[in-house]
């Protein structure tokens, strides 16, 4: 029983700090945030040159096979950087297509994700922002040998980038996922600007879009089984980021508290600054524990997987929220200014938190496995 | 990182499984002689001291092999080992710090609980600065002679022996004056009167010890060392008992939906209401997150890391968190949870707090109480977790030794 990373996985963490000290500075990040596409071509090629983008994609699809855990390093240590850009909803989205594509889907998308030519993004919410893949409205109607998909979809993750949007939609055979290309005639992109700029949002309007029988990503009707594992990844893959941005914002306060004088002494000497602190580590390290169990779980097929993803997305969304606002006000007025770097990591954790259930559908989704 | 158990560990528990089934007291233990002979019952079959050396009648079982006893005895519930601080504290500083006629005299009769040991620490005017002790014990030739009193001493009733700090030097800064000594407290110099505790049991005493004579040879380590071994004794407290805890809590769990599907409000059962099912949630997730930390701790100790200053963090976790669980479960059970006798009967489950020996609800809930202000209360753990593990600046302190 070991709960530390190997040296493989601390290898990586390491190499992942130094690229991104080095070239996800918040100098590039504030780049970025003034950018109208937001992310970085030069950035993301690099990222696949390390072997992220294929981090947990199959071999023989230009990738390294490797897991949850590993991809929450990476994405604990983006979190960090609050790095501007699609790797989430691309690994996720990828995920599913390595999970239930047929050859054919998977040579289409895998390489080229993995080789940093693609981008991809999943579309889970309808205008009622319901995560139950239950209540999806969109709806899918057979039209010819293909289909036609109508509906409103929000919050998804940078779907401007995107070549390729998963799309559950309710077909008559049930919940059914689709691979749509934005491109697509009777599809349209309506751009939002929201608090973090280094996560791009947009709502998507499907007015009857036409798509071939090969965009159905595993049988027609197996959506709620895939969209449920697919939202389980991401609860984890955005704990780790949100654990990421919050141990950033612990450091920051800690370092601050150490030479900021007020009264002649330290204000980490007083104890209301200095308990906060040690409040904020409980949560950091209980976040950390949450995050690399459930991702352990995932990778492990552990019997408590979905009620670990669960329980890490619904602690750690709450617990990062709180670390990243405890260290504005450890900071005082220096902490609100838009010059200081604080709030990108706040406003990253802060995105996540809604994201693929907030913690109030969690803690019913925990009630369910623990009573049903 | 991989959180599987070895299959020889997996082997172990199972063993351990059936050892518990089919061996725990199917009756509660009402009197001291018989939670003793369940203790030599646990003692004989290897589950008493497993992680001591084995000269002094342990196995050097490692960490992980410990937790999971701990954690088979909280799945089945078993009553606990008798003479807990002996095992946990004493014994440990003695294998440290003592002479090998101190192993031979004592250890034994520890695991045996032929002798039961308390720990005479705190004093009503030293708590927190627990190094401003007042106890005196002063050097008469061929014994000690020990005065003053101390106060919230868990067991003393029942002990027969105490660990005990005092001062030997009045000359010196605080921490230095300081001694660590093995105390006879069945000696006409010394007085035990139980304290009646907020739970109603009299679990903690008064200690008052007038002209109380303690051997020269009972010294442990040198004159002056006591704080420095006491410091080691603290952490001993905070060992692999974190995922047995977990084991309680989650049982205690159950129960509590159990309780929220047979009671109704407003024509309905309380696990149908949404607000009493967010409320389960977030506690259930806090709870498992306590899992997580405590298999985090343990695989560390496995390995033979200490976790330091760390420990202060899980013993924040833990302390704070079981307030925030029993509050939350006589939040939902309403004035049913307060009850101690005469509850209905589909309430009417036990419930085990962390330590203690109380298996209701309301005393679950008063006990929770305690573990945020004994070994260190939360306000300490915080200033630890702060000075030492995070290397903020000290606080000023009238005190401070320059
Ligand atoms: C159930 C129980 C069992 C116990 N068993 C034993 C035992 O077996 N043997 C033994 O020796 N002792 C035992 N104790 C005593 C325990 O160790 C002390 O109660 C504890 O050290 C606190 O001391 P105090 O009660 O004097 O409180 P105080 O030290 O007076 O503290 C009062 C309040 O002030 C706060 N405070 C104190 N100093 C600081 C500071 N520097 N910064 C911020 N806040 C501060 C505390 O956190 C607390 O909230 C037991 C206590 C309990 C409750």
């Amino acid at each position: 029983m070991d709960f530390a990373f190997n040296d493989d996985q601390q290898l990586l963490k390491n190499a992942a700090r130094s690229f991104l000290d080095e070239q996800c500075t918040s100098a590039v990040v504030r780049g970025l945030w003034d950018d109208p596409r937001g992310e970085s071509e030069a950035m993301w090629k690099d990222m696949a040159q390390l072997g992220w983008l294929g981090l947990s994609l199959p071999e023989a699809y230009g990738g390294s096979g490797l897991g949850m855990v590993e991809t929450a390093i990476l994405l604990e240590e983006m979190g960090r950087a609050a790095y501007p850009g699609p790797y989430l909803p691309t690994v996720l989205a990828a995920h599913a297509i390595a999970a239930a594509g047929t050859k054919e889907q998977k040579a289409r998308w895998l390489p080229g994700i993995a080789t940093g030519g693609a981008r991809a993004t999943s579309a889970f919410v309808d205008s009622d922002l319901s995560w139950d893949p239950a209540t999806t409205a969109t709806r899918a109607e057979k039209a010819g040998t293909g289909w036609r998909l109508s509906g409103a979809k929000q919050f998804v993750a940078w779907a401007h980038v995107a070549d390729v949007v998963l799309v559950p939609a309710r077909a008559p055979e049930g919940l059914t996922l689709f691979l749509v290309e934005p491109a697509s005639a009777g599809l349209a992109l309506k751009p939002v600007t929201a608090i973090d700029l280094g996560t791009r949002w947009a709502a998507i309007a499907l007015d009857n879009v036409s798509v071939g029988p090969d965009a159905v990503l595993g049988a027609p009707g197996s959506g709620e089984r895939l969209v449920t594992e697919l939202l389980r990844r991401g609860s984890v893959a955005a704990s780790a980021e949100m654990l990421g941005a919050a141990r950033r914002c612990l450091d920051m306060s800690v370092g601050y508290a150490k030479v900021r004088e007020q009264f002649g002494q330290p204000i980490g000497s007083f104890q209301a600054i200095r308990h906060k602190c040690a409040e904020m580590l409980l949560e950091v390290e209980n976040s950390h524990a949450a995050v690399y169990y459930a991702a352990w779980a995932l990778d492990a097929a552990a019997p408590d997987a979905a009620l670990a993803a669960s329980v890490a997305k619904s602690y750690v969304s709450e617990a990062a929220r709180r670390v990243c606002g405890e260290a504005l006000q450890v900071h005082g007025g220096i902490g609100f200014t838009w010059e200081y770097d604080l709030h990108l990591y706040q406003k990253r954790a802060k995105a996540l938190e809604p994201m693929y259930g907030d913690a109030d559908w969690h803690r019913e989704l925990i009630l369910r496995h623990v009573t049903d | 990182m991989d959180l599987r158990y070895s299959s020889d560990d997996l082997a172990f528990r199972d063993a351990t499984r059936r050892w518990f089934e089919t061996n725990v007291p199917k009756v509660e233990l009402k009197t001291l002689d018989e939670r003793r002979e369940w203790h030599r019952t646990l003692f004989a079959a290897g589950y008493v001291g497993m992680g001591w050396p084995p000269e002094y009648g342990g196995q050097a079982a490692s960490a992980l092999r410990q937790a999971i006893v701990a954690d088979e005895m909280a799945r089945v519930n078993a009553p606990p080992t008798i003479n807990g601080l002996g095992i946990g504290i004493v014994g440990p500083t003695i294998i440290h710090h003592g002479t090998e006629a101190h192993k031979h005299r004592y250890l034994k009769k520890i695991l045996a609980a032929d002798e039961l040991w308390c720990q005479l620490y705190s004093e009503p005017n030293a708590g927190s600065d627990l190094a401003s002790l007042k106890t005196r014990a002063e050097d008469k030739g061929d014994h000690f002679e020990v005065n003053g009193q101390k106060i919230w001493t868990s067991y003393g009733a029942i002990s027969d022996w105490g660990l005990l700090l005092a001062r030997t030097d009045t000359s010196v800064a605080k921490h230095r004056g300081i001694s660590c000594f093995l105390i006879n407290i069945r000696q006409p110099g010394v007085d035990v009167r139980p304290l009646k505790q907020v739970t109603g049991n009299q679990e903690f005493c008064e200690v008052f010890m007038t002209g109380a004579r303690v051997e020269k040879s009972d010294l442990v380590g040198r004159l002056g060392q006591g704080w420095e071994i006491a410091q080691t004794t603290l952490s001993y407290e905070r060992g692999g008992n974190s995922l047995a805890r977990v084991t309680r809590y989650t049982s205690a769990f159950h129960e509590l939906v159990k309780a929220a599907r047979g009671l109704r409000r407003g024509g309905r059962p309380l696990i149908d209401d949404p607000l009493v099912r967010a409320k389960l949630g977030r506690i259930y997730a806090e709870l498992e997150v306590q899992r997580y930390a405590a298999l985090r701790v343990l695989s560390a100790l496995d390995k033979g890391e200490g976790p330091g200053a760390a420990s202060s963090i899980t013993k924040l976790s833990y302390s704070e968190f079981e307030k925030r669980y029993f509050e939350l479960a006589l939040e939902i059970l309403g004035p049913y949870g307060q009850i101690t006798a005469g509850l209905p009967e589909q309430l009417n489950t036990r419930v085990s707090a962390s330590s203690g020996h109380g298996e209701t609800w309301a005393y679950a809930y008063l006990w929770s109480r305690a573990g945020t202000i004994y070994s260190g209360s939360s306000e300490i753990q915080k200033n630890v977790i702060g000075e030492r593990v995070l290397g903020l600046p000290k606080e000023a302190r009238a005190d401070r030794v320059k």
